[in-house]
């Protein structure tokens, strides 16, 4: 019916931060795991500095379980893809029941990559199965704020992560551009001098992580 | 029976109820914990007559019930003409205050009635209890169907069962006819409730908005919804999924915070309706269900169609004395407990139990009744790939609108502990569809 | 007949501003039984939108919100009441009586009860019910003493009777506890009375025609002295405010209540 609660907006906003945070860091943690089978058994240090987490971890073992599936600890995927539940089971009106299967199933897939040698496999599916998330809530949402307030708020933890990771000056130029077109089609409160330093840092030749960081950060206003 | 395909699909049933998250909301030591609603395949099949016994008995019932509370918050007739004993209406914890001689739009009061029945060896069916307040377990049977029809497509070109995904459109109907003018919605407790589920799903079927008390507001008479943006929308119909206590703590409990300060006094203005009613707990008391079949001899002429299981109330002199001559035999309710709570089968005490029991029993006697044990029959369910026979029971439901209408379907619900009469979600209970057959 | 001049007063004070107050006022009275009111005035403030509603026991209401943010919520009303008028034309506010034939949780009867009513009922056999309400009045009268500061508005009359001091709730809730197991009617009442400076609570009972009041606190029959503003099956039916705010402040309310007589007595 198009009339949205100041806290299900909210709900919206951070259901796409937190899908995303599931998301890139289950390919990150796939890529520093991939180091870490034979050729460098300590990454994980490495791999908490960039992501700026603590490293609470005392070994790679110790390390693969925890940031995976330890419900305990709050920087591991499983504790951000509850998050990302705890929004989206209280958006069954907002979004409907499809598309909240999808983040659903990927609670389950991680339950099951917790036990496995082979945890990529599990993490795969969990990622199938938020690309199909955002697949259906791109095709399956009428509302057009409904879908935008969810992509800005995916949109921003990207840049967000992006910065921290110090990613390649391309991909920052393209998802604050991708933010930028998101952000001005939503009724969100943000801060446009923020946006507009922000589109500026993009077209610098030398990238200002931290900076950007901080805009990225402290755009939204609620 | 003995060949439907569904029942060989179990798997990819269970699978699909787990991807759409069927579940129920439940505490353990303190802890809210989400629970799949365990599913049994094989349906509970009722015979097209046998369904349209059942639904004439149901409608009068409801119709009976609905002019009861209309009575007892108006004129009290049934009360001066000494058909009910008024103590039982006033010492009722179902009865409200507040709520007399306030008229809900249309004077309807049970809007959605759950009506728990139960069939006896003999196949008689008995209703055992009457839920007028917040009855929950209809979204259950329904999504189920929806998973069914996906996972077993052949068991329904062989039998002919009726829809029952047509819930949604009655419920909207419901609470349409009764709308005052403006935005339906409905009222959840929040996701940490036991039935959230299926409060989000009705949401999402019928069209209706979801909201927790802190997104609406009262403001000069009339009811908000308020969105991100301070804009208010005008509530006119409120299926609330939260206790009549809670409901407002102007009026009720002061200490509620999931509720909506006011929102009783603008109700009681006739500028929104609540569904169901407050203070219907007056008529689903289990001490008032022994007056039931008398309220439809009282209020509409008829002989009951449907009857109660067989119950005294020790209230009564001659009942008192039917009770401790065959105390053994009997199942004793306390009339306060719901849920499964507060029943006892006097055959399962001690001789201390007994003792003591019947003292309370002689100290208190209004608050029990005493009702004989049915013979179940037993359903079939599944279990490690035998069937085993267990006890069940059927939540009918009645929605009302111009008329009552009842919905082709129930919730039948199981117990899974073979010595077990209790058949309660939150005691471990699963359920099963409920099949009307059309043909 | 008197006619009387009354002035309620009540004061919230926030030890914090506070905003968003919504409350519910159960503080006017009005013509019914053996009181005319001739005149009431109300302000509150802060003001905002204020509605008026009547309860189901037959009380005005006012109700709002103050959206504004306060320190201080203050409640006043002035008016002239007529009492111990005698007009059988005067509004009875009898709908239905069996409800307050009814213990309720504040008027539950204990061991203590039971032996006051014993005692009671060994000196009324025979007697009318005004006759027997006075005597049930006394009792009740000497049952507990008068004293601050000992029990609070959740006190049960069981309670106040086994801790033998109370205030005009707890004689009010003993009288009640006592009536209600003879299943007579009788309500709690909340009013005004001269040379009082607070609210004051008495009973009413039902002979089967009329209400009746007593007043057990001072032992007296309710004839030109008192003006009521409320009535309910007990303390909670008929609290004058309840609000909720938002904000984190303690509150202290304060009341003061005024009532003169004015030209003395006429016919």
């Amino acid at each position: 019916m198009g009339i949205i609660s100041v806290e299900n907006l909210d709900r919206l906003f951070w259901l796409g931060r937190y899908s995303e945070r599931v998301y890139t860091s289950a390919r990150l943690f796939a890529d520093s795991f991939d180091r870490m089978i034979d050729m460098d058994m300590e990454n994980y240090a490495a791999f908490c500095r960039q992501l700026d987490i603590p490293n609470i971890y005392s070994s790679r073992e110790d390390f693969c379980s925890r940031y995976i599936s330890d419900e305990n600890d709050p920087n591991s995927i499983y504790s951000n893809l509850m998050r990302a539940y705890d929004n989206a089971i209280v958006l069954r009106n907002e979004i409907g029941s499809e598309p909240i299967t999808y983040i659903q199933l990927s609670v389950y897939d991680m339950k099951k990559s917790k036990v496995s040698r082979a945890p990529l496999v599990g993490l795969q599916k969990v990622e199938d199965n938020i690309l199909a998330f955002w697949g259906i809530v791109d095709d399956m949402i009428e509302d057009e704020n409904i879908r935008n307030v969810i992509k800005v708020g995916k949109r921003i933890e990207r840049l967000d992560l992006y910065g921290r990771l110090q990613m390649d000056r391309e991909s920052i130029v393209r998802e604050v551009h991708r933010l930028a077109g998101r952000i001005e089609r939503t009724n969100l409160h943000y801060d446009e001098k923020n946006l507009i330093e922000l589109k500026k840092l993009a077209e610098e030749e030398q990238i200002d992580y931290d900076r950007i960081v901080a805009l990225v950060d402290t755009l939204r206003k609620d | 029976m003995q060949n439907i395909e569904l029942t060989k699909r179990a798997e990819t049933v269970n699978e699909l109820l787990a991807r759409y998250g069927v579940k129920f909301g439940i505490y353990k030591n303190n802890e809210f914990k989400e629970q799949l609603f365990p599913f049994d395949t094989i349906p509970r099949i009722i015979r097209k007559d046998e369904f349209a016994y059942l639904e004439r008995g149901l409608k009068q019932r409801v119709m009976a019930l609905n002019c009861f509370i209309r009575d007892i918050y108006g004129e009290k007739k049934i009360i001066r003409d000494k058909v009910v004993p008024e103590e039982f209406v006033y010492i009722s914890s179902g009865y409200l205050a507040p709520c007399d001689g306030v008229l809900p739009p249309r004077g309807i009061y049970a809007h959605i009635a759950g009506i728990d029945l139960v069939q006896g060896r003999n196949d008689e069916w008995y209703v055992l209890e009457d839920n007028l307040r917040v009855p929950s377990g209809a979204s259950y049977p329904m999504i189920a169907r929806e998973i069914c029809r996906k996972s077993s497509p052949a068991t329904f070109e062989t039998y002919h069962v009726e829809d029952n995904r047509y819930y949604a459109k009655l419920l909207r109907r419901t609470m349409d006819y009764v709308n005052t003018g403006g935005h339906t919605v409905i009222l959840t407790p929040g996701r940490y409730n036991a039935a959230y589920f299926e409060h989000s799903y009705f949401a999402e079927k019928t069209g209706a908005h979801l909201a927790t008390g802190s997104e609406l507001m009262v403001e000069d008479d009339y009811l908000y919804f308020v969105d991100y943006s301070g804009r208010r929308e005008k509530v006119g119909a409120v299926y609330r999924r939260i206790s009549d206590e809670y409901l407002d703590p102007m009026t009720f409990n002061e200490e509620s915070v999931i509720g909506i300060p006011h929102i009783y006094d603008v109700y009681r203005k006739g500028h929104v309706a609540l569904l169901n009613a407050p203070g219907n707990g007056v008529a689903d008391d289990k001490g008032i269900y022994y007056f039931v079949p008398k309220m439809v001899r009282y209020y509409l002429g008829e002989e009951p169609i449907l009857q109660n299981a067989p119950t005294y109330l020790p209230y009564y002199e001659e009942d008192m004395r039917y009770v401790l001559e065959h105390f053994d035999d009997l199942v004793l309710k306390d009339v306060a407990e719901a849920g499964g709570y507060g029943v006892v089968f006097a055959d399962r005490m001690t001789a201390q139990q007994k003792a003591d029991f019947i003292a309370l029993l002689k100290r208190e006697p209004r608050r029990f009744i005493a009702q004989e044990v049915i013979d179940f029959k037993d359903i079939d369910i599944v279990e490690n790939a035998r069937r085993v026979p267990r006890k069940a029971d059927l939540r009918a439901f009645v929605l009302m609108a111009d008329e009552p209408i009842v919905w082709k379907s129930g919730l039948t619900r199981f117990s899974r502990d073979p010595d077990s009469f209790i058949v309660n979600s939150s005691q471990g209970g699963g359920f099963k569809d409920t099949w009307v057959l059309s043909q | 007949m008197k006619t009387l001049q009354f002035h309620y007063h009540m004061e919230i004070a926030f030890s914090e501003p506070v905003h968003s107050h919504i409350f519910t006022l159960k503080c006017l009275p009005q013509t019914g039984g053996t009181q005319r009111i001739k005149t009431c005035v109300y302000r509150i403030s802060p003001g905002g939108r204020v509605q008026e509603g009547t309860d189901s026991f037959g009380n005005r209401m006012l109700y709002g919100t103050a959206e504004e943010e306060h320190s201080l919520f203050l409640v006043d009303v002035t008016g002239t009441a007529v009492t111990d008028v005698q007009d059988p034309d005067m509004p009875q506010n009898t709908p239905d009586v069996s409800i307050y034939r009814y213990r309720t949780p504040l008027t539950q009867p204990g061991r203590r009860i039971g032996e006051l009513l014993e005692h009671c009922r060994k000196r009324t056999a025979g007697m009318s019910l005004y006759d027997k309400a006075l005597v049930y009045m006394e009792a009740v009268h000497g049952s507990i003493q008068y004293g601050r500061g000992v029990t609070d508005i959740n006190t049960a009359a069981e309670d106040a009777l086994a801790l033998g001091r109370g205030v005009c709730q707890d004689y009010s809730h003993i009288l009640l506890a006592l009536c209600r197991e003879d299943r007579i009617p009788s309500r709690y009442v909340v009013g005004m009375l001269t040379g009082d400076g607070e609210s004051h609570a008495w009973v009413e009972m039902y002979d089967g025609a009329r209400w009746y009041g007593f007043d057990p606190t001072n032992n007296l029959p309710v004839e030109d002295s008192h003006i009521k503003i409320s009535h309910g099956r007990d303390y909670r039916d008929c609290s004058i405010n309840r609000g909720v705010f938002t904000g984190q402040a303690a509150q202290r309310q304060s009341i003061l209540v005024e009532v003169t007589e004015n030209g003395g007595t006429s016919v």
